[in-house]
Parts: structure tokens; C-alpha cells; sequence
């Protein structure tokens, strides 16, 4: 049985629940045997390849809800506050570099504390510190020194859930 | 003051257009300056600037002018210019407005003349109370529809940073005030004055005071209706009309409303790593991961109804016994998962992982044996594949 180049890297990095990008040369190996993956993970391991433009994933039945949930309260902080400060969030977050010490001032001045005391990833610097590391273990975002990262395209992955709660709240209202 | 009033109102007839200019030109920059007030005097070719000073409308502040507060309460009032005011301006009257109505019931029987003087005070703090609600929603009304018709063409994200503020500074604030079923609001405290001077315009005895309870009754009974139709204005059309200028971004929105409840929203599915190897490439990391969450402790509370186990805390010294008196112990692993089955019947991963940390005990001697043999366990739903390790008898704990 023969299996694509870098099969072993494609099933060690999305079942350690990476993101898979486009940049990464597995990226391609996947879109060229998508149906062969598709069915090899759901054979395997009761798995789904979600292969979109901008990244690849694995979704199945039980997902871990904290982590999610709490990137994208990440996010959401983030797209919040940059918004309050007057910066265009999407090309901020899309194309810029972040210093750990502007994400700092933004969670510590955030009108949302409460919310950020109350998690115990975001609630302080080096909890903080920890889910950055988090995140970039999963392809979120990547770091690019010690104290700077950016985000990688798998952050549409978390965009698209804001805009499909809007899309989601006014179809409710139709 | 030198003029005649009516030669002041003449006055302020027959140069309104500069006397408007001015007031536009201290809204915008606070300060009306010298070289503005001589352009703007030169612009309609007339010299009044010494009438200016004398007839008191404006008034000197080092190099520059200012229009006097009453003046400028006259022209904003004529013109119908508001500026929202910040709803802690409007709640100071709270105060005020309590304490004299304290007053007034702790002395009805006391000096009539101080009674009515304080009655009449109150009834004017009612007024200015209203006159400033009413300002207030009126301003936010023309500032939200210039701002829906965005005729300035400002982008989404400055709508959007206007509409959150004068949602969270102004209309929910200034909402509160007005709102009758919050103990604390002024409407409330209106409310209950209301009930008190109805009692009393029926049954106090001196005339000046009954009359003056009388029409604070009735000025009350406008008072309250017109505060209602205010708190109408600011939920059934304000709040509804800012709200869908922020729903212009979606995405921003969808962060805002997921921001307001984050952990009773459904979230986007994740995988979650089930699989540990307990020797790999990414031991480090997935670990680094499991301890992470439990890194920080948070307080946590518990209902009164749920039966919260006692927490566990690993006992290294009945372990480490354990383990002794079953020298030598071929598997183990397989030691591990057995223990934990005579002591607890369920094996938990947290425990297992605990006892597993006598492996790396300085006075155990491990054993891999000559090749590394892989077995596997299955813990709950957990598949781990691990080393196997000997223990011997010979080389154990000392």
C-alpha cells in the first residue's frame, strides 16, 4: 500500500488538531489526494478533512470546546479593542505583526476585565503568555520572535464564526 | 450691567446672525479668539465688539472669548443645538432632588417659610432635571440619524466606535435614570414624591404650602408622562436605530455579541487530541498543553445541591510502599493501571499520570530490557501506548 509524500506529517500534525496551511508543503499533498484523505481519516479514525482555501482541519463528534472557545474570545477581545482604538482589525489582524506588549495593553485596558479575570487562560500576562503558545502549537497564529507574532490564514476559521452568528441572529429574526 | 435690557435684546435681535456665528465657533473649539472674533465682525461689516463685552455676552478668557452660559443656553435652546451630555451631569440631580424631598419630610411640621422655600427649590430642581433629559434625547436623536444618513460618509469602524459609545455612555445610562422600575432611578424617586405631595396638597392645613404641594402634583403628573415618552424615545427608537448602524460590520458585531454571553454560545468545532503516545516528538508540548489548563487556579464555586467528590491528592509515600512490596514488578505501567483498579475501581487519567511519576523517582532503577518492546493500554477512553519498564527486586527503592 502506498501512501503520498509526507503522509506521516499530514496525520501527526491535523490529529495533534493543527491547522494545516497553505504555506506548509503537506498543504498541497492534501489538495491533490483530498478524496483519498477524506476517506482515510474517516476510515481510520471517525475523523473529517475540512480542506478550505485558507487552511485544513479535522473535526469530529467530541471537540474540545475550551480551547475554541477560548480563542475566540481571544479574537474577539483583540478585534474588539483594535476596532476601539481606531485600527482597521481584520487588515491589523490579517497582515501585521503583534508585540506581546500591545496585545498586553489592550487585554489590561480591556472594558471587558471581568470576562478576561474570569478566564483563567487570558486572566493574566503569563497565563496569556502560555495560550499564545497554545495557539501557535496549533497553527493559529505563528510566532515570529519571543515577544511578536502573527496570525496565520486559519484565523478566517474563527472569523467565520463571528459573521456567522450575525448571518445566524438575522435569519432568526427573518 | 450698563445697557437697558431691552436695548440688549435689541441688540442681541439685530446681530443674531453674528452672535450665531460666535456660538458655532465656541462650539467647535471651545474658545472664541481674537483674530475669529475680528474676522467674523469684518465678515459682516460691523464693529460690536465693544458691545459684545459691555452687554455682558461674552466674556474675556486671556487672549480669547467666551459666551456667557446664559447666553449660550439661549442660543442652543432657540436653535435647537444640543450636545449630549454625559448621563453623570443628569444623575447628580438625583442627588439633589433626594435630599431636598429628605428635608422637606423630615420638617413638614416644622418652619412653613423654610418648607415652601424648599418645596419651590425642589420643584425647580424637577424642572431643570426634565429640561435636561429632554435636551439630552433630542441631541442623541439628531446625532444617531446624521449618523444613519452618513452624511459625513464616516467609515463603519468610527460608526461603529460613535454608536457603542453613545450606547454605553448615554442611552443605557440616561435609560436607567428613566427607567421607573429600578429602585435607585430617578424616575422612581420622582414617583415616590409624587405620591407624597398628592397626600399632602389634600391635607396640609397653611395655604402657600398646600398650593405648592398642589403644583408640584400637577408639575409632576407632566413630569412623569414626559419622562415616559422620553425612555420610550431612547428604547423603541434610539437603541433600535444605533443598533443596526453597529450591525454594519458583521464580523465586529459577531465578536460583540459573541463578547456578550462567550460561554453559552455554541463555538466553532475543534479537534481534540485524544491520542498520546507517551514517548513522541510532541510528549513536551501535549503535556505542556494538559498541565497549562491547570496551571492557574481559579476560584470555583460549587451549588449547594451537587456532591463534589473530594479533591484527590496523590499519596507519593503509600504509593511508593505499594510499590516496594510488590518488587519486582515486571510491567510497570500495567502496575500502575492495576493499583489504581484494587484502590478506586475506575481508573482516571489525572491519578494514572500521578502514579506514573514514580517511574521518575532518582532511587528507582528502570529496566527496558535489551530492545524496546511497545504495549498498549486502554484507559476509559484512552488508548496509551507506553514502554515497557521492569522493575527489578534487586535494584529497587532503597
Amino acid at each position: 500500500m502506498e501512501f503520498p509524500n509526507h503522509h506521516r506529517q499530514i496525520v501527526e500534525d491535523l490529529t495533534s488538531g493543527k491547522f494545516v496551511l497553505p504555506t506548509e508543503r503537506t498543504y498541497a499533498v492534501l489538495k491533490e489526494n483530498e478524496q483519498s484523505y477524506n476517506y482515510f481519516f474517516k476510515a481510520s479514525f471517525n475523523y473529517e478533512l475540512r480542506l478550505t482555501q485558507d487552511f485544513a482541519y479535522l473535526v469530529s463528534d467530541e471537540s474540545n470546546e475550551m480551547l475554541s472557545r477560548d480563542v475566540c474570545i481571544f479574537i474577539a477581545l483583540l478585534s474588539y479593542e483594535l476596532d476601539r482604538d481606531g485600527k482597521n482589525f481584520l487588515e491589523r489582524i490579517q497582515f501585521s505583526e503583534f508585540e506581546i506588549e500591545e496585545i498586553e495593553n489592550y487585554f489590561t485596558n480591556s472594558s471587558y476585565i471581568d470576562l478576561i479575570l474570569s478566564n483563567k487562560q487570558l486572566k493574566d500576562a503569563e497565563s496569556r503568555k502560555n495560550f499564545i503558545n497554545t495557539m501557535n502549537r496549533r497553527n493559529i497564529i505563528e510566532k515570529t520572535g519571543d515577544n511578536r507574532f502573527v496570525f496565520t490564514s486559519a484565523h478566517k476559521f474563527f472569523m467565520d464564526f463571528a459573521a456567522d452568528i450575525v448571518k445566524y441572529e438575522n435569519a432568526e429574526k427573518e | 450691567m450698563k445697557a437697558e435690557p431691552r436695548t440688549i435684546l435689541r441688540f442681541l435681535l439685530e446681530y443674531f446672525d453674528i452672535i450665531v456665528d460666535l456660538y458655532e465657533t465656541q462650539s467647535k473649539g471651545g474658545v472664541i479668539t481674537r483674530e475669529i472674533l475680528s474676522e467674523l465682525t469684518s465678515k459682516h461689516n460691523i464693529d460690536i465688539k465693544v458691545q459684545l463685552v459691555d452687554y455682558k455676552i461674552l466674556s474675556p478668557v486671556n487672549d480669547s472669548y467666551e459666551i456667557r452660559t446664559v447666553y449660550y443656553n439661549l442660543i442652543e435652546f432657540i436653535q435647537s443645538e444640543f450636545k449630549p451630555m454625559l448621563p453623570e451631569t443628569i444623575e447628580k440631580y438625583h442627588v439633589s432632588i433626594s435630599e431636598l424631598f429628605r428635608k422637606i419630610k423630615e420638617n413638614i411640621n416644622g418652619d412653613k417659610v423654610l418648607l415652601n422655600q424648599r418645596l419651590t427649590e425642589l420643584s425647580n430642581e424637577i424642572r431643570t432635571f426634565y429640561e435636561m433629559v429632554e435636551k439630552n434625547t433630542i441631541s442623541l436623536l439628531n446625532e444617531t440619524r446624521e449618523l444613519k444618513a452618513n452624511v459625513k460618509k464616516i467609515d463603519y469602524r468610527e460608526k461603529i466606535v460613535r454608536a457603542s459609545r453613545w450606547i454605553d455612555e448615554y442611552i443605557i445610562p440616561l435609560n436607567k435614570i428613566l427607567d421607573i422600575n429600578h429602585s435607585s432611578s430617578i424616575a422612581n424617586k420622582l414617583y415616590d414624591i409624587s405620591e407624597y405631595t398628592n397626600r399632602y396638597r389634600l391635607t396640609t392645613d397653611e395655604e402657600n404650602t398646600r398650593v405648592l404641594f398642589e403644583k408640584m402634583y400637577f408639575q409632576l403628573i407632566q413630569v412623569n408622562d414626559n419622562l415616559l415618552r422620553q425612555s420610550k424615545i431612547l428604547t423603541t427608537e434610539l437603541l433600535p436605530l444605533i443598533e443596526r448602524i453597529r450591525t454594519e460590520s458583521i464580523i465586529l458585531t459577531g465578536w460583540i455579541t459573541f463578547l456578550k454571553n462567550p460561554y453559552k454560545q455554541k463555538v466553532p468545532r475543534m479537534l481534540e487530541t485524544k491520542r498520546h503516545s507517551i514517548y513522541s516528538r510532541s510528549t513536551f508540548f501535549n503535556a505542556a498543553e494538559i498541565f497549562e489548563q491547570f496551571k492557574n487556579d481559579v476560584d470555583v464555586y460549587f451549588d449547594d445541591e451537587v456532591n463534589s467528590d473530594e479533591k484527590w491528592i496523590f499519596d507519593k509515600e503509600y504509593y511508593t510502599t505499594k510499590l516496594k512490596s510488590n518488587l519486582p514488578v515486571p510491567d510497570f505501567f500495567k502496575w500502575c493501571n492495576k493499583t489504581l483498579k484494587e484502590d478506586y475501581k475506575k481508573v482516571e487519567i489525572e491519578k494514572f499520570f500521578a502514579l506514573t511519576t514514580l517511574a521518575f523517582d532518582e532511587d528507582i532503577e528502570r529496566d527496558f530490557g535489551a530492545k524496546p518492546e511497545f504495549e498498549k493500554l486502554k484507559i476509559n477512553d484512552l488508548t496509551l501506548t507506553y514502554p515497557k519498564i521492569t522493575i527489578n527486586k534487586q535494584h529497587g527503592i532503597s
